[in-house]
């Protein structure tokens, strides 16, 4: 009986001990690169590439935030990235709530629900470049290229059905009856909606409105196509100039980048608390 | 306070009807349950009055006013849902308050009444709470302040208690019947469980596949049911239904001859009998109208349920709570030939049976 017991106690420490292994090598998988981009800001140019690799920078120093920040408009380039990623966001989330909500409730004829859940997510099954050109034209011949709009809209085009879907599948899990409480309570449909389904779907709102901002923070390819100017350019644009004909500004790149990475943690770590699911137990008893 | 009436009301989904032509008045200050097994559209029609369903054709009428067209909001009713519906989100005094607070009262007034309304459902102690911190019961009870907190025109009630342990039941169903006399509201009450809607109701109407079977009070419905489902749905232990064969007035099944004094005669027949209507006597008695080994005793505490095995179906009747026989013991059975029904099989409707009545 008690080597039975020890025998079986021993495989939960290995089982345990091997998860923990995976986990160790994912952490250092995705963790790794971060580090490294910044350990490589606060060094000299030469000690980048040194051999062997110079893992703690041993003059550290700020020459490439300077350089980045106050030499070269990335400062600028933030403050686009930031508005172009805040309204893509807000408008994402909004539309995309709506439209969720619209296609979790409403009953529509025939087969509807399903025919236009489908053809919104059909528009993602495009690779996004197909539609650069007919993108730029239309941007071109309203005058918004170069602007901070042609971007909000050009991305908000590619969240929207993402957004959508994941709005719709919360509203789906939220039990129908405390709207139709509501109403019965005497709210309006709209009321109801405001007042009981989206503070219910936050955790959704929160998920939502962290995959769009990833997104468009680090969207590259519409953003060079669409935008050239300082005015309107964005990180991942500016971060890539860095590689020019002559040299490729590693420091620069990696102070930059490095900065790139902070305002998102910043939210992730904000909104993390309301991506906890489990707010709608106790609503109704199973 | 209000009268709710429904005229030739239908409701489809898809392909499939859910309510029947439906028709009935439910009175001023009535208690009104309607009673049925799952699927036969009792819920749907409630949900009609609330305006969570639309009527496919018909009328609904609260007093004169035509509401097939009016939003929930304007309908001044107030229900309370199956799984509660509480608001997860909010407290529970946010919860018995949002009715209040969406038709703008007062502060002071919002105040009073909550106060009122949760010391009448004994709450008062736990209005910072969230739902999720209650016991099944205490969330019973917000839901049903949430739906007493404002005067409404008419109660629903979604089998309001049928989340909760027997026990508690029986106090909620108790408090229930109270709270709607002092009230005095027009409920609709839904539910599944014959003796609440034997317990709680003025009148009941028993609903089967989308129609009405019968309406009328617990007492009509139990003593002088009309059809075969409402024979069969109402009664705990259920009536037993026996089929057999009515020949010139007498009613022929396998081991029991019960006659009557007209002449009808149909083929296909079924005789209902309660179980308190039926007795045992002495295996020997010459007045017996049939002997049958026992199948089962089961003592219920003020009763005994005894099942008898009769052809291949079993038979209750409910015997004394002293009651001796063993299972396999045969013993008599006299039936109260007066207290007896008679159905048609093919109609499934009542049939007069020329007893001694």
């Amino acid at each position: 009986m008690a080597t039975i017991r020890t025998r079986s106690r021993r495989r939960e420490m290995l089982l345990r001990l091997s998860a923990y292994l995976v986990i160790l090598v994912a952490l250092v998988l995705t963790l790794f690169p971060v580090y490294w981009i910044a350990a490589n800001s606060f060094k000299f140019d030469i000690d980048i590439f040194a051999v062997p690799p110079e893992w703690l920078p041993r003059n550290p120093t700020l020459k490439h935030y300077e350089e980045a920040f106050i030499e070269r408009p990335f400062l600028r380039y933030a403050l686009n990235s930031l508005l172009v990623a805040a309204g893509t966001t807000i408008v994402s989330v909004a539309f995309g709530t709506m439209a969720g909500y619209a296609l979790a409730r409403f009953s529509y004829p025939w087969q509807w629900r399903k025919q236009v859940s489908f053809w919104i997510l059909s528009t993602r099954m495009m690779p996004p470049i197909v539609s650069i050109i007919p993108l730029y034209l239309f941007f071109n011949y309203f005058e918004m290229l170069n602007t901070k709009s042609a971007l909000i809209i050009a991305y908000t085009a590619f969240n929207l059905p993402f957004a959508t879907w994941m709005m719709k599948s919360y509203f789906q899990d939220l039990p129908v009856e405390l709207e139709e409480a509501a109403m019965v309570d005497g709210d309006t449909r709209w009321g109801a909606f405001l007042h009981v389904a989206l503070p219910l779907a936050r955790p959704g709102l929160a998920a939502t409105a962290i995959f769009c901002l990833i997104i468009s923070w680090n969207e590259f390819l519409l953003s060079l196509i669409i935008t050239l100017t300082e005015q309107s350019q964005t990180l991942p644009i500016g971060i890539a100039g860095r590689v020019t004909q002559y040299k490729t500004h590693w420091g620069e790149i990696s102070a930059a980048g490095f900065m790139a990475c902070v305002p998102i943690v910043i939210f992730a770590f904000i909104v993390q608390k309301h991506l906890v699911r489990g707010l709608s137990l106790g609503a109704v008893k199973g | 306070m209000a009268s709710v009436r429904f005229d030739n009301v239908t409701k489809k989904f898809g392909e499939f009807v859910a309510v029947h032509d439906f028709n009935l008045e439910i009175r001023d200050k009535e208690f009104l349950v309607l009673l049925g097994p799952s699927g036969c559209g009792k819920t749907t029609t409630m949900r009609m009055v609330a305006g969570l369903e639309e009527a496919t054709s018909g009328d609904i009428y609260i007093d004169a006013d035509r509401i097939n067209d009016v939003l929930p909001k304007y309908r001044d009713v107030a229900m309370v849902f199956q799984s509660y519906a509480l608001y997860p989100h909010l407290s529970v005094e946010d919860n018995i308050g949002y009715p209040l607070k969406i038709r703008k009262v007062p502060p002071e007034e919002y105040k009073r009444r909550i106060t009122e309304v949760a010391r009448r459902v004994e709450l008062d102690t736990m209005l910072k709470r969230l739902p999720k911190e209650l016991s099944g019961g205490q969330r019973q009870r917000v839901a049903l302040a949430r739906a007493i907190v404002r005067t409404p025109r008419v109660f629903l009630m979604d089998e309001p208690l049928s989340n909760l342990d027997a026990k508690l039941r029986t106090q909620m169903r108790a408090e229930l019947k109270h709270l709607q006399h002092e009230l005095q509201v027009t409920t609709i009450y839904v539910t599944h469980d014959q003796i609440e809607a034997m317990t709680l109701a003025h009148r009941v109407a028993v609903m089967n596949k989308g129609v009405i079977e019968q309406l009328g009070t617990p007492r009509e419905i139990y003593n002088d049911p009309r059809t075969l489902f409402v024979a069969g749905f109402i009664g705990s232990p259920a009536m037993n239904l026996i089929p057999g064969e009515v020949k010139d007035g007498v009613f022929v099944s396998a081991g029991l001859r019960v006659g009557g004094a007209g002449h009808v005669s149909i083929p296909r027949a079924v005789l209902g009998v309660r179980p308190e209507d039926v007795h045992a006597a002495s295996a020997e008695d010459p007045d017996v109208n049939l002997v049958a080994p026992i199948y089962s005793v089961e003592l219920t505490g003020e009763n005994t349920l005894v099942s008898l095995q009769l052809g291949g179906r079993l038979m209750t009747l409910r015997a004394d709570k002293n009651f001796a026989g063993q299972i396999d013991q045969r013993v008599g059975v006299k039936v109260e030939t007066d207290r007896m029904f008679l159905f048609d099989a093919e109609t499934e409707r009542r049939v007069d049976f020329q007893t001694n009545r």
